[in-house]
């Protein structure tokens, strides 16, 4: 019955893969190459080192700031942003309490969503240059402009560091909560109305409907959300460059794995040493989405 | 030939609980739901906290974009005084920001539609055929969403420059193609599975070619998850920072992207003190961005829900 | 799908024939064969002078291609590039009319050339400058420089029958040796000090403080008057108050003392002249205001223009860099920084003029010659006379200022010199050598001043840092004599 799916197979493989394999799989190999060197960066053949690089990672005690830092970042991103979202998602369908039978959000639910949204198409970049002016930790700043109306005095929003990376969460946090807000709103309208209806005429509230009925029907997309947001946790890059005191300051405060990478490749030439990074950072990521697949992982409710 | 349940379109079957927001919620009659009143002012406060949070620093800067220099550095709170556009001609000619954007605008839309469409070709084959070396192939797609970018930056960068592509739109296109493959396989494979296999039978018997099948039965029927997935995708390649700035580097400067000219603004910012030109440099990219978003978001937002949710 | 090897090691035909290439004058190709085989360790191409060379005459000691197009990369920062656009290009193609100049401006140097470099894809001469500077040391490892020697050697513009090296300040070329060879040219001398506003003290009666007894008093005193006595940006310039710490440790101690850091000996920062230096300006942070960590120098500068701080510590270019936002009421003047123990080696006016903005030329330019004759041209008086004209900064040329007005702040650097007479604090190279230790260094300054360790954690930390570089083998070593 399938004639020619070979040619047809190979034919429409083909493009994809070939691309793939030159600009990704082939550029990855060769990093892990030259984490085995010491390569400086610019010409030359690289001197095969061994792990050496590895064992100075051990010693870095930069490269364990950083590596704590995505920690933080791993748990309290993510828990904040689908925290905030879900809340909001609550109120923008089920918040408005039950009509009719039917559950409605709150007033003015779709102007919500629209404006909640809006930081997602903004680059990343971008938004750090935004919150410059709005962190700058004297009296101009806007935050502090505006707790100095009320007597507050400027605090270090990014000077401080203890505050330093939990402001770079809150950008981030910022950015990330009205994409999922709409997700988890869509994931909310996908379930079907007869089984509200249904707890609805056995007495359920609005809250007992949340927990009991659209948090596990929601959990496939929360479990994307998270491993989504716990790779981006991993990131962090142009936040840091632009927000932070002198790259990753104040005393290592801020720091993250790709920004080290950039720095020892752009700043000090060590290409191999940043490599030996880069490898570090693929094996933590892949560790993280293997085990909160593993661990998140549960039977699939069929509706 | 029967009509494929649209497993792939919940959304489509119910409307969406927020429309009916515009009637006021009443009073509830059940039990349950008490405290309207109360709550439902609490979450018009979070709400309403919330939506400030976000349309402040906007509205903050493009302000901004009108004070001088000192008033930038005084009391944040006050409002310009003149409202003169003399930094946004700066910004949009001696920064060419609108350059940059068409730049943006162009390299982003090639890239996508290349990505969606080696990307579906790769996942429907990968999804629906049975051959030798599909699992693996599949997985070396997908692997290379745990693979961070910075790792790869300069063998990467040989590459294009062997291939002659280096500071060359053409070069950036297909590098975020490359890049874009692994979460668009992924996505797009488990999406196609979802697809009955009835009509394609039906199609094979009707003598459809393969290729034929693809693009004229089972891509219609993938809509909003090709909807989803390109917008995905779209958002994804507009955020980029790290690529341009390896594959456009600073002597082809009327080639960069908006990205790495906003971060090279607030640098000259620096340097030349120029905090106006700054926020007016970030108004012009973002002004364009909220009016494409708000007259597009329900494409959006819809293309977004009915595809990812599984 | 044809080229997919991208591995560094690749050879292009390009590359092979450069380095079978005929070798026009660049002096002693071998001996610097010799220092890229030592150092590197790997077959790295020998930073020959080859491509496009022409025949040498009179007129064109270099041997510069007429024809040949020249690519010159300007860091844009606080002295602009104008100097390049309005003088300097122009006199390369009054010289050589045939010649197209590509002019590339930008703040990214790193960012920008580092893979240039990888590729072998590099321009004809760079000013490496700015935040993101490329680390010379390591280029010149891996054999990417071209060594300046027949810049130096050959007749200068203005009178042929002396070389350039004898038209400039004594000190330039060995500023800019790496491995005993001048790789750099050093182009500016910049002063170092505190910058104040001449009128604004006059105004309130104040004087730049003499030694650090009394500068405290004047914090008091500023502080009671509503300003800031003193702040530098924590943000991006923190090396601008490791600079003043350092040149306080060479007044207490010597010259000696940034020398032995240089050259990483045992101990050189736990000296005590270094301490006493970090303990003398610890006491000053204070004063500044947390703040100040979170801004970048022009948003302080700016801060500074508007009467809102007294002293701030940069270089000679401040004045130029801040053009257009200072008020005409705003004078630049410059102070020497004060003393700390009343047996300092150097007197109070002792102040540090250095050499600095680093000018390089790739070894693997299409068109090194014309890289080097535009150096060369820089270094004629008009060159320099332009240079100065243009950015405000002055330039180690010899003689290139006369009949030159000068603004404020040129004037006080004049008069700052002429006080100081030989009592000169010298520069330090550990900034270029060592760019690790260096990050290290910024950090802990900012820890510093901001109170959040003493004086005495500082120099451990700063040691343990100087000792990691000193034991990390991947790092080439430099040494410094004087």
């Amino acid at each position: 019955m399938r004639h020619g799916r070979y040619p047809f197979i190979i034919g429409f493989l083909a493009a994809p893969l070939i691309l793939y394999v030159v600009f990704v799989i082939s550029p990855y190999f060769q990093a892990f190459y030259i984490a085995l060197t010491d390569w400086r960066g610019i010409t030359a053949t690289p001197e095969y080192t061994g792990f050496d690089n590895f064992a100075r990672l051990f010693d870095d005690e930069v490269f364990w700031h950083a590596v704590r830092h995505h920690i933080v970042l791993l748990v309290a991103m993510p828990l904040l942003t689908i925290a905030i979202a879900l809340f909001f998602s609550f109120l923008l369908n089920l918040g408005g309490g039950s009509k009719g039978g039917r559950m409605t959000g709150v007033t003015g639910s779709t102007f919500y969503r629209v404006v909640f949204f809006f930081p997602q198409v903004l680059a990343v970049a971008i938004v750090g240059v935004l919150f410059q002016a709005i962190y700058r930790p004297d009296e101009s700043g806007v935050i502090n402009g505006l707790l100095g109306k009320i007597g507050v005095q400027p605090i270090g929003w990014l000077t401080n560091p203890d505050l330093a990376l939990w402001s770079i969460i809150a950008v981030m946090v910022w950015q990330a909560v009205g994409f999922y807000v709409v997700l988890f709103s869509a994931g909310m309208s996908a379930i079907p109305k007869d089984v509200f209806e249904a707890a609805a005429l056995d007495g359920a509230g609005r809250f007992r409907m949340f927990f009991s009925i659209t948090l596990p029907l929601l959990w496939d997309t929360l479990q994307v959300g998270w491993v989504y947001l716990g790779i981006a946790a991993f990131d962090g890059f142009a936040l840091v460059q632009v927000l932070s005191v002198d790259r990753g300051g104040p005393d290592n405060a801020t720091t993250v794995l790709p920004l080290e990478i950039w720095r020892n490749a752009f700043n000090f030439s060590k290409y191999g040493y940043a490599s030996a990074m880069g490898v570090a950072l693929f094996f933590m990521t892949i560790t993280f989405a293997v085990l909160t697949l593993r661990v998140t992982r549960r039977e699939r409710i069929e509706l | 030939m029967a009509t494929p349940t649209s497993a792939a379109n919940p959304a489509a079957a119910n409307k969406p609980a927020g429309r009916s927001a515009a009637t006021k919620p009443a009073a509830t009659t059940r039990r349950g739901g008490g405290g309207t009143g109360v709550f439902g002012t609490l979450a018009h406060v979070a709400l309403i906290v919330w939506a400030i949070l976000i349309i402040g620093p906007v509205l903050w800067t493009f302000l901004a974009s009108f004070k001088t220099n000192a008033q930038i550095f005084g009391d944040p709170l006050t409002l310009p005084t003149s409202f003169g556009f003399d930094s946004w001609v700066r910004a949009w000619d001696k920064a060419h920001i609108g350059l940059y954007m068409w730049n943006t605008v162009f390299v982003v839309a090639l890239s996508t539609a290349g990505t969606m469409l080696l990307g579906s070709m790769a996942a429907y084959v990968l999804a629906r055929y049975e051959f030798p070396g599909n699992r693996v192939i599949y997985f070396i797609f997908v692997s290379g969403l745990a693979f961070p970018v910075f790792l790869a930056l300069v063998p990467l960068f040989f590459v294009v420059r062997n291939l002659g592509l280096l500071g060359t739109h053409g070069g950036v296109i297909l590098v975020y193609i490359a890049y874009s493959l692994p979460f668009t396989v992924f996505f797009l494979t488990a999406f196609f599975k979802t697809l009955p296999t009835s009509v394609a039978e039906a199609a094979a018997i009707d003598g459809c070619s393969h290729t034929r099948t693809f693009f004229q039965i089972m891509m219609p029927m993938a809509k909003p998850g090709l909807i989803s997935i390109t917008i995905f995708n779209i958002l994804g390649q507009w955020n980029q920072y790290l690529l341009p700035i390896v594959l456009l580097p600073g002597n082809v400067e009327d080639k960069w992207l908006i990205t790495q000219g906003i971060a090279n603004i607030s640098v000259n910012a620096g340097y030349e003190a120029d905090w106006p030109g700054l926020f007016a440099g970030l108004s012009i990219t973002v002004v364009p961005v909220m009016i494409v978003y708000i007259i597009f978001q329900r494409q959006i937002q819809s293309g977004l829900t009915s595809g990812a949710i599984k | 799908m044809t080229h997919t090897d991208g591995s560094p090691g690749a050879i292009t035909r390009r590359q092979m024939l450069r380095r079978i290439g005929l070798t026009a004058l660049v002096a002693g190709p071998g001996a610097g064969l010799l220092n890229a085989c030592a150092t590197s360790g790997g077959g790295s191409a020998a930073p020959a002078a080859s491509g496009s060379a022409a025949a040498t005459s009179a007129a064109n000691p270099l041997g510069v291609n007429p024809a040949s197009p020249l690519e010159v990369v300007i860091f844009k920062g606080g002295l602009g590039d104008a100097y390049a656009t309005d003088v300097h290009e122009p006199m390369y193609k009054k010289m050589y009319p045939q010649a197209e100049i590509k002019h590339v401006a930008t703040q990214q140097i790193a960012q920008t050339l580092q893979p240039r470099f990888a590729s072998g894809d590099v321009p004809d001469m760079i000013s490496n400058a700015g935040a993101d500077l490329m680390d010379e040391g390591a280029l010149q490892a891996e054999g990417q420089l071209l060594d300046l020697t027949p810049l130096f050697d050959a007749p200068s513009i203005d009178d042929p029958s002396k070389k350039v090296r004898d038209t400039l300040l004594p000190g330039t070329v060995e500023a800019g040796y790496i491995a005993g060879k001048p790789y750099v040219l050093k182009y500016v001398t910049s002063t170092y000090g505190l910058w104040y506003d001449a009128n604004l003290f006059k105004e309130k009666g104040w004087t730049p403080p003499k030694t650090f007894d009394e500068f405290k008093t004047f914090c008091e005193t500023a502080k009671s008057a509503g300003i800031v006595p003193y702040a530098y940006a924590g943000k991006n310039a923190s090396y601008y108050q490791y600079w003043m710490i350092l040149i306080s440790a060479a007044k207490i101690g010597g010259n000696e003392v940034l020398i032995n850091i240089d050259n990483l000996a045992d101990g050189a920062w736990t000296a005590e002249p270094v301490r006493q230096a970090a303990a003398a300006w610890a006491e000053i942070g204070p004063y500044m205001g947390k703040s100040f960590e979170g801004l970048i120098h022009t948003e302080v500068q700016t801060r500074q223009n508007q009467g809102k701080i007294a002293f701030y510590p940069s270089g000679s270019w401040l004045e130029n860099e801040q053009k257009s936002n200072t008020p005409d009421t705003f004078a630049y003047a410059v102070a020497p920084t004060p003393s700390v123990t009343g047996t300092d080696k150097m007197p109070y006016e002792a102040i540090r003029v250095a050499p600095g903005e680093n000018y390089i030329v790739p070894a693997q330019a299409k068109n090194p010659q014309g890289g080097l004759e535009y150096l060369r041209i820089m270094l004629s008086k008009e060159g320099a006379k332009g240079f100065t004209e243009k950015s405000g900064s002055f330039t180690v040329v010899v003689g290139a200022t006369e009949g030159l007005t000068l603004s404020p702040g040129n004037q006080s650097v004049a008069d700052a010199q002429k006080a100081a007479g030989q009592n000169i604090v010298t520069l330090s190279l550990f900034e270029t050598w060592y760019k690790e230790l260096e990050t290290e260094l910024r950090k802990q300054t900012n820890a510093l001043m901001f109170g959040r360790i003493g004086a005495d954690e500082f120099v451990e930390k700063m040691q343990a840092a100087a000792d990691k570089t000193k034991n990390d083998s991947s790092i080439t070593k430099q040494q410094r004599s004087a």
